[in-house]
């Protein structure tokens, strides 16, 4: 979105949430902006990206979300506004430094956006962020609408003034990916000048060293802030109530489940009996406010997304004030009105709210559900698995057969990227990778597996890992496995761009964030100088690299390194591009003969080969083939054919 | 090979059929795979890497000429025999026996490049010369003690290609190749295994476009004892020595109790302790120490002279009508030396190969072995 012109004061837009967070981060003067990459929180960090200037924004794809939030707190240091943005398993890679961050205070406002993935829609994980705030006793922000995803994270920055520590404002998929109108306001002019005071005494919050020393003085002075946040949060205008004065039923909600919970309460036509607590500043809670609320309700209903963070902080204030509202009765995650795990959605709100006032549950006219089905059996089942011309299935294929072939049990550590589908779907990775975790810990992983062969353990270890997981998190694990002289390959699936959120830029690329040229970082440079052995191979010549890849097996001991190198289908270079043209020779190929039997749509299954019922002949899908010509080598009858080249 | 025209009874017995998923489970599985090759090259399932026939892919089809050609499938062996030998000629220790020799090979140079007496190279140039065979399947030395399966169209291409490898080669499989290959006559050096699947594939049922299995003319089996399994050897031996330096091996008679390793510079003596834990486990279940599924069998001879003598002579049994017109015409062309055997040699075989057969099919001593059990624990690979 350009964020400038046709966007100026007042209009009102359509923004996406994650558009409408840059935008509030753009009114608040934003001067500096660091991320790392990871669905749902892409598209801030690309917003603002858009809008970079010297001088006026800095924008950054940093290697990992600790750096991106060093970097975002260097900024802070120096007197200006900055933003760090990542998905929610990033909070747990800069949560060490996010620790002594909010022990040692900032300057500038510093905004922490994290984008949670609630039933892991883009995820491997269903982590909840908004513990961190309260482990890191910093104040915790969540927007319910698009509007307030804006609003919030500009107030977001004057609160981080306020009390000289870090805010964290916490999204979801559904409210960063959705969009929604919002009112535009003012983008100021950049005036401030960065400087690092720090020739000042100690405890001076504004020319002091940046240190979490003296600690206990220090944290003591961090719950001071806490307070002074809860304080204001008593008289916010994010947090509101609608409903009756006496409801007989309170929700408590924020976020999506706001919507949600609106939703749900319209649909029963409960809106004079259920009151809705909308909290936009989810921790501290404000306990005034609480306490007014619930004094005047027996029952009270929390409504969050995965773990029941809200609803544990509203039953510790409705104990400690429990003598002036008296007891009340809770509905939530913890009885099981609402699911603990995966995304809510307005049925099952409403199922919750009939639930407790004895009212039917909302259920969908028949004449829908059937429609519903009958479409159903018209969308043609899908896998999840990798695009045609894919360098992934290519190198997962020759893995398979290098694996298969050595006979030892060999398996791979997988990785986070596109190529984590290799653990989860058969037809993406040929059932090779057998370990997924976070960023980097396939080769973590690999290299403590490779120190087990004293203990009997003979399979070869392989681990995978993309070009910008390399840069985020596998080079302190790639020099552990080199200094403990640990067993394994290392196999970097280099398709030069962060592919799986969308071709952001990263260290190995030599263009940044902003579109500038930067130098590169060569991932076999890297490698090679730690003393591994490098060896690089055309993940498309399927044969050189299986051959390579059982080479290595069988070699000498120690960290071997294998760089399959080819650009992601989707890439800027490749993309709507087509290699070559591909064809199936209908009298070479075997069809259902004993002797293929479907080796190309049964096991090889690129989404771009079809396998024609009628004529029992495989086929190209000429729409979507890349041309890629890997299907070329994995033909037993030399059937499938790379025709001529084509000229994008 | 020589089958009896006519016969049409198949070899397959009630569960002797089946596909990929039954081969993984009875044989690759179950430690039982002899490494020959019979199902590769037939699809692109599976394949040979180093001495293990490996699956590469998962395969759906409730038959395959995978499993009906294996070894070590379930098959009515009596049936198989029945097929392809002259019934007055069965024994229940060596299986069909027409004829038994001593011979060795005229040329001294050949015997120098083989095992033993050099028969089979003598043979196999012999019929490749005469034009019996436009084609014979091989194996020769690879890297590190691992053997490759060649198919060569020449004597001369043969010549070299003699002696004994204790490690399984992919025989069959190479067939497989080179039968799809323009070859009309192709012959086959075969393990006991080996042949047993070459047998299996003349009378296998699986419908088949295009086998070429017609084109097997001459099946020559050697003697074996068991194989080695290459990784656990190239192991031991690189203990011993650098491998690239190795010339040969050697099994002399059990009394040296040692596997015999030649370099230029010197015989190393391995003990059998440290051999036997090497053996390829589907050895320990085989009771063919002759290669009975074969034309004529070729085995180290034993001699009362010794080992020193015998160690360049072979033992031949001859079993069919075209085994024995290709040694009558090596008798004729001066190829081989004949001399004669020795009073009890052919017991002696007899015994050592019933022996085989008490121990592939886990049988004491003093116990009735059945001569063709229908389980797979009649054959394998190896040498003696």
């Amino acid at each position: 979105m350009p964020m400038e012109k046709e966007f100026i004061e007042g209009a009102e837009v359509l923004l996406m949430g994650n558009e409408a967070i840059a935008r509030g981060a753009l009114e608040a003067g934003v001067r500096v902006a660091a991320g790392y990459p990871g669905t749902p929180s892409s598209e801030i960090i690309e917003t603002l990206a858009r809008s970079a200037k010297p001088g006026r924004l800095y924008v950054e794809w940093s290697t990992n979300e600790k750096v991106a939030m060093e970097v975002a707190a260097a900024a802070s240091f120096a007197g200006l506004r900055s933003l760090c943005v990542m998905k929610q398993n990033g909070v747990n890679v800069a949560s060490d430094f996010l620790l002594h961050l909010t022990g040692s205070g900032t300057r500038g406002g510093m905004v922490l956006v994290t984008c949670d993935d609630p039933g892991a829609l883009s995820s491997v994980n269903e982590g909840e962020s908004r513990h961190f705030a309260k482990l890191m006793e910093i104040p915790l922000l969540e927007p319910a609408d698009f509007q307030e995803a804006k609003e919030l994270t500009r107030f977001a920055f004057s609160l981080s003034e306020e009390i000289r520590n870090v805010v964290m404002v916490r999204s979801v998929t559904r409210m960063s990916h959705a969009s929604g109108n919002v009112v535009l306001g003012a983008i100021p002019e950049a005036a401030e000048r960065a400087e690092f005071c720090c020739d000042g005494p100690v405890l001076d919050p504004d020319r002091g060293p940046v240190i979490s020393a003296p600690v206990v003085a220090k944290h003591r002075l961090q719950q001071e802030k806490l307070r002074r946040a809860a304080a204001i949060f008593e008289k916010s205008p994010f947090n509101a109530y609608s409903g009756p004065e006496k409801p007989e039923l309170l929700i408590v909600t924020s976020s999506a489940c706001h919507l949600y919970s609106r939703e749900a309460v319209s649909l029963l036509g409960l809106e004079d009996r259920v009151g809705i607590l909308k909290l936009g500043t989810t921790w501290p809670l404000p306990p005034e406010l609480m306490k007014k609320r619930m004094a005047q309700t027996e029952r009270i209903l929390i409504v969050e997304e995965v773990l029941p963070f809200l609803e544990e902080q509203v039953k510790v204030l409705a104990a400690e004030q429990v003598r002036e509202i008296g007891i009340k009765t809770f509905y939530g995650k913890n009885d099981g009105t609402i699911p603990m795990v995966g995304e809510l959605n307005p049925d099952l709100v409403a199922s919750a709210i009939g639930g407790i006032l004895g009212i039917p549950p909302y259920a969908l006219p028949e004449s829908y559900r059937e429609k519903l089905r009958m479409l159903e059996g018209l969308a043609p089942k899908r896998e999840q698995t990798f695009c045609p011309g894919c360098p992934h299935r290519a190198s997962f294929w020759s893995i398979r057969e290098a694996l298969r072939r050595d006979h030892r049990g060999g398996f791979v550590c997988g990785d986070i990227g596109c190529y984590a589908m290799a653990s989860l779907f058969p037809a993406a990775g040929f059932h090779v990778s057998k370990t997924l975790h976070a960023m980097g810990s396939g080769t973590g992983v690999a290299s403590g597996f490779g120190k087990l062969g004293p203990f009997g353990m003979d399979q070869p270890v392989l681990s995978v890992c993309g070009d910008s997981t390399f840069y985020h998190a596998a080079v302190p694990a790639l020099i552990n496995a080199v200094h403990q002289q640990a067993n394994m390959i290392f196999i970097a699936l280099d398709n030069s761009g962060t592919a799986m959120t969308g071709f952001q830029s990263h260290p190995g690329l030599a263009t940044n964030a902003m579109g500038e040229e930067v130098p590169k970082v060569d991932i076999a440079a890297v490698c090679a100088s730690l003393g591994a052995k490098v060896v690089a191979a055309d993940p498309f010549d399927l044969l050189k690299t299986r051959e390579t890849l059982n080479e290595l097996m069988e070699g000498p001991q120690g960290v071997k390194v294998l760089i399959l190198k080819q650009s992601c289908a989707l890439s800027p270079e490749k993309k709507a591009g087509k290699r070559q043209m591909m064809r199936v020779d209908e009298s070479l190929c075997r069809g259902e003969d004993c002797g293929c039997n479907r080796l190309c749509t049964r096991i090889f299954r690129c989404p771009g080969l079809l396998w024609d019922r009628e004529r029992k002949k495989a086929l190209i899908d000429e729409v979507i083939c890349a041309g890629c010509g890997v299907c070329a080598g994995i033909c037993p009858a030399g059937a499938i054919q790379s025709g001529e080249a084509v000229k994008s | 090979m020589q089958f009896k025209e006519g016969e049409k009874i198949s070899a397959e017995t009630g569960n002797g059929q089946g596909g990929q998923k039954e081969l993984e489970a009875e044989v690759l599985g179950s430690g039982l795979c002899t490494g020959c090759g019979a199902c590769v090259n037939l699809c692109p399932y599976q394949a040979i890497y180093r001495d293990r026939t490996v699956t590469l892919h998962s395969c759906d089809l409730d038959r395959g000429r995978c499993y009906s050609f294996c070894p070590r499938t379930p098959a009515n062996l009596d049936v198989l025999k029945g097929r392809i030998y002259e019934g007055g000629y069965l024994t229940a220790e060596l299986g069909a026996v027409k004829e038994f020799f001593l011979t060795r090979a005229a040329d001294g140079g050949l015997r120098q490049k083989a095992q033993h007496g050099g028969t089979v190279t003598a043979l196999v140039t012999l019929a490749l010369r005469e034009g019996l065979l436009d084609a014979a399947v091989l194996s020769e030395t690879g890297e590190s003690l691992l053997p490759r399966s060649v198919t060569v169209g020449s004597a001369a291409e043969a010549f070299g290609l003699g002696g004994s490898r204790f490690v399984v080669s992919s025989t069959v499989a190479e067939f497989n190749r080179a039968a799809q290959k323009d070859y009309r006559r192709i012959g086959v050096v075969a393990t006991p295994c080996q042949a047993l699947a070459l047998a299996k594939m003349r009378t296998q049922t699986v419908a088949v476009p295009g086998n070429g299995i017609d084109k097997l003319n001459l099946v020559l089996g050697i003697f074996c004892g068991w194989a080695l399994d290459w990784r656990r050897l190239a192991d031991l031996l690189r203990e011993k020595t650098d491998l690239a330096d190795i010339t040969g091996m050697d099994i002399p008679p059990s009394r040296y109790h040692s596997l015999e390793v030649y370099t230029k510079a010197q015989t190393i003596r391995v003990s059998l302790d440290e051999v036997t834990p090497c053996i390829r486990e589907s050895c320990n279940s085989c009771g063919d120490m002759t290669a009975e599924f074969s034309d004529l069998s070729v085995g180290s001879a034993r001699l009362p002279e010794g080992w020193d003598t015998a160690r360049f002579w072979n033992q031949v049994i001859v079993r069919t009508e075209r085994g024995a017109d290709l040694l009558d015409l090596a008798r004729r062309r001066g190829v081989l030396e004949f001399r004669d055997v020795p009073k009890g040699n052919l017991e002696k075989l007899k015994a050592a190969s019933l022996s085989k057969k008490r121990k592939g099919a886990g049988v004491g001593e003093g116990q009735p072995v059945r001569s063709n059990p229908l389980e797979p624990s009649t054959e394998s690979t190896g040498r003696i």
